[in-house]
């Protein structure tokens, strides 16, 4: 078997993975679970894709793709906390939505010629044996995936946003208290979760399978909301999350290259076994670890 | 009480205003027993809350037509192509009911956990392995077999295949905790998969050239047509496994045990319940149903297994159970409606050229309109 190719295949893929993944941590530290993540990163993907051929920059494509991901989180937003919907049903509407808009507007877009966001070999380390193909030849949203996991832990453990943002998820009132506004803060948390759920779908459609097809996230938005809790809702930790996905896939297609004796449809259900079995293992160790405010979403519902 | 059951609980609006701050230091915070007190009691509230979500209706169409006037295409023409392809004649209506029947089941199949305040999302997986259990009945009993008995045992076959499927996320649940709204998600890419599998190597009909699908059911298997050239026996079976459902829900001690476990965990705990058998039992016979789903589906429609068989069908189940508030009399209603959008995206697909899966779009903001605008807003957010 060949690992540095699995390696370098699962920090290549783990990227449109990893940023959904550190999306959702923010917004869970806030008390909001968005499974709109799937819906922000289609739209992120789409847009990204459409606005590097408008523009011919993949910069450009990528900052829109940011913005539309953050767009249709302030749907989930708004319906949540402004109207008082239930979190899960309406992430699941805003998925569906950013299915049909990006179904709808994506059409044009199919089989164009992508402008790709290339890979930039880190000078010197990419020429290292081994960690310089599995960790120094990919595209530089891949290393800023790494850098923003570092900065986001940062950001919740160690300063005072972060202290604001995990109150809004622990002990609103406490906020309250202090004269600040959970509701403000969780808005803030929900679109900054979106636009790295679009920026993961940008990677994905500009960097990693270079096209754009109608649902071609097949989950990852979903997994990513799995993930958080394998995480721990920690952002560094969310790292290894979003490998252990990519990782599997990665395997499930050097299994398929070497002509393995297991079918290769079965074996493209690796990865997302892969992820519930290891929330299966981990869940009740992560239950304390979850903000309090999010194990609400889940008692009262009938 | 009302027959309608409240919305599940949201963040921020517990109707007492509690949180769990509130409590001394190391208290459990008790959990709340939602009382339908925002569901309008009197007559002017009624119409208050009726124009309320009509505005918001209107909103949604409104803004569908935005969207269709920036990719180009002209509002009313695609909802007059929509109207004609969903009721234009008996016809059409026939595949607007045989669209909603596999819809029905899956939104009965978030329905019934939903009761017990568990949330199924894995529908599409559910439909999937229902259909993939019934074929696999059918080519086991072969031709030969009497036609009632063969299409009851199909019947069991689904509903048992897509229980089991259910009882994934249900096991999961009860020994381990973890979550079965995401568990029973994920299954669904993973069914898929299997579905995919199976039509393209075990079930591959030697015939397919191209396209890949199992072997055609016998006549026998197939699900009699009772009106037009495709309306099958299915839409009678699935609207009597609806009222089913609401008999079981209402009158038995079961569905009251489901009501008290969603309504209060901690009460049914201490009178005694079994929490953990409940739970699995609505979960599983959650799974039945849209097993059932995909049987009927299979059987009075698809005659054969392809990959693309049941896509989307779980999740519009899904929607459609929140559009009918998890009644099951109601979701017959919004099954229909939602059968009757998806099939005029064949109408819009026609006239204005735009991807059929357009009509998600619409499906979105009819169901955002829905929960959010078909009660007040929560007073102010914390």
């Amino acid at each position: 078997m060949n690992v540095e190719a699995v390696l370098a295949g699962a920090v290549a893929g783990g990227t449109s993975i990893l940023y959904p993944t550190l999306g959702e941590v923010i917004s869970e530290r806030a008390g909001v679970i968005n499974l709109g993540t799937e819906g922000s990163m289609l739209a992120g993907a789409l847009t990204a894709y459409a606005v590097g051929i408008q523009t011919g920059n993949p910069w450009a494509g990528v900052v829109a793709g940011m913005v539309a991901g953050s767009l249709l989180s302030l749907v989930h937003a708004f319906m949540v906390l402004t109207r008082g919907a239930n979190q899960i049903a309406v992430g699941l509407v805003v998925t569906f939505l950013g299915l049909g808009l990006t179904a709808l507007f994506g059409q044009d877009f199919v089989g164009r010629g992508v402008v790709a966001l290339r890979e930039f070999p880190i000078p010197g380390l990419s020429s290292l044996p081994f960690v310089g193909r599995v960790l120094f030849s990919h595209d530089v949203l891949t290393y800023l995936s790494l850098v923003a996991a570092v900065v986001l832990w940062f950001m919740v453990f160690r300063t005072r946003t972060g202290m604001k943002l995990r109150a809004a998820g622990e002990r609103p009132d406490v906020l309250h208290t202090f004269g600040m506004s959970p509701t403000v803060v969780r808005y803030a948390a929900v679109l900054c979760g979106g636009a790295l759920a679009g920026l993961g779908g940008a990677q994905l459609s500009t960097a990693f399978t270079l096209n754009w097809s109608e649902g071609m996230t097949v989950g990852r938005g979903f997994v990513a909301v799995g993930l958080v809790i394998f995480a721990a809702w920690n952002p560094l930790k969310a790292i290894f999350g979003a490998y252990l996905f990519s990782g599997a896939i990665a395997l499930q297609l050097q299994l398929q290259a070497e002509g393995s004796d297991i079918s290769r449809y079965l074996l493209q259900a690796l990865p997302y076994l892969a992820v519930i079995v290891v929330l299966a293992i981990l869940s009740r160790r992560r239950a304390n670890a979850a903000p309090e405010a999010l194990s609400r979403v889940f008692e009262h519902s009938t | 009480m009302t027959a309608t059951t409240p919305m599940p609980g949201d963040v921020g609006a517990d109707p007492h205003g509690h949180t769990p701050a509130d409590l001394p230091d190391g208290a459990t915070p008790p959990d709340p027993i939602i009382i339908e007190e925002d569901m309008p009691r009197t007559w002017p509230d009624r119409l208050r809350s009726w124009s309320r979500l009509a505005a918001a209706l209107v909103g949604a169409i409104g803004i569908f037509s935005a969207f269709l006037v920036a990719r180009g295409a002209d509002p009313i023409v695609v909802f007059e192509a929509m109207w004609t392809s969903a009721f234009g004649d008996a016809n059409k209506l026939g595949e607007t009911l045989i669209r909603a029947t596999p819809l029905l089941l899956a939104a009965l199949a978030v329905a019934v956990p939903a009761k017990a305040g568990l949330f199924n999302i894995g529908g599409e997986g559910q439909l999937v392995l229902g259909a993939i259990g019934a074929v696999l009945v059918a080519y086991s009993l072969g031709e030969e077999t009497n036609g009632v008995l063969t299409l009851t045992l199909m019947a069991v076959g689904g509903a048992v295949a897509g229980g089991l499927w259910a009882a994934i996320p249900a096991l999961l649940k009860y020994f381990t905790d973890t979550s079965e709204a995401i568990v029973s998600l994920l299954l669904n890419y993973v069914a898929v998969i299997v579905l995919a599998w199976l039509v393209f190597e075990p079930l591959k009909d030697p015939m397919s050239t191209g396209q890949a699908y199992s072997r055609p059911l016998a006549a026998n298997q197939n699900l009699p047509i009772i009106w037009g050239n495709r309306v099958h026996l299915g839409v009678v079976i699935a609207v009597v496994a609806a009222v089913a459902v609401w008999l079981a829900l209402r009158g038995t001690r079961w569905g009251f045990a489901l009501k008290v476990l969603g309504g209060n965990p901690e009460a049914a705990r201490r009178a005694g319940l079994k929490v953990g058998l409940l739970g699995f039992s609505a979960l599983a016979i959650g799974g039945a149903l849209a097993g059932l789903g995909g049987m009927l589906h299979v059987s009075g429609l698809e005659n054969r297994l392809r990959p693309d068989l049941m896509v989307g069908y779980g999740y519009i189940g899904f929607l459609a159970a929140w559009l009918a508030r998890h009644d099951p009399l109601k979701s017959i209603g919004a099954a229909v409606l939602l059968g009757a959008i998806a099939v005029g995206g064949t109408g819009l697909k026609i006239s204005a050229g735009l991807s059929g899966a357009a009509v998600n779009v619409l499906m979105a903001l009819v169901l955002l309109a829905v929960l959010g605008w078909s009660r007040p807003a929560p007073k102010a957010l914390r």
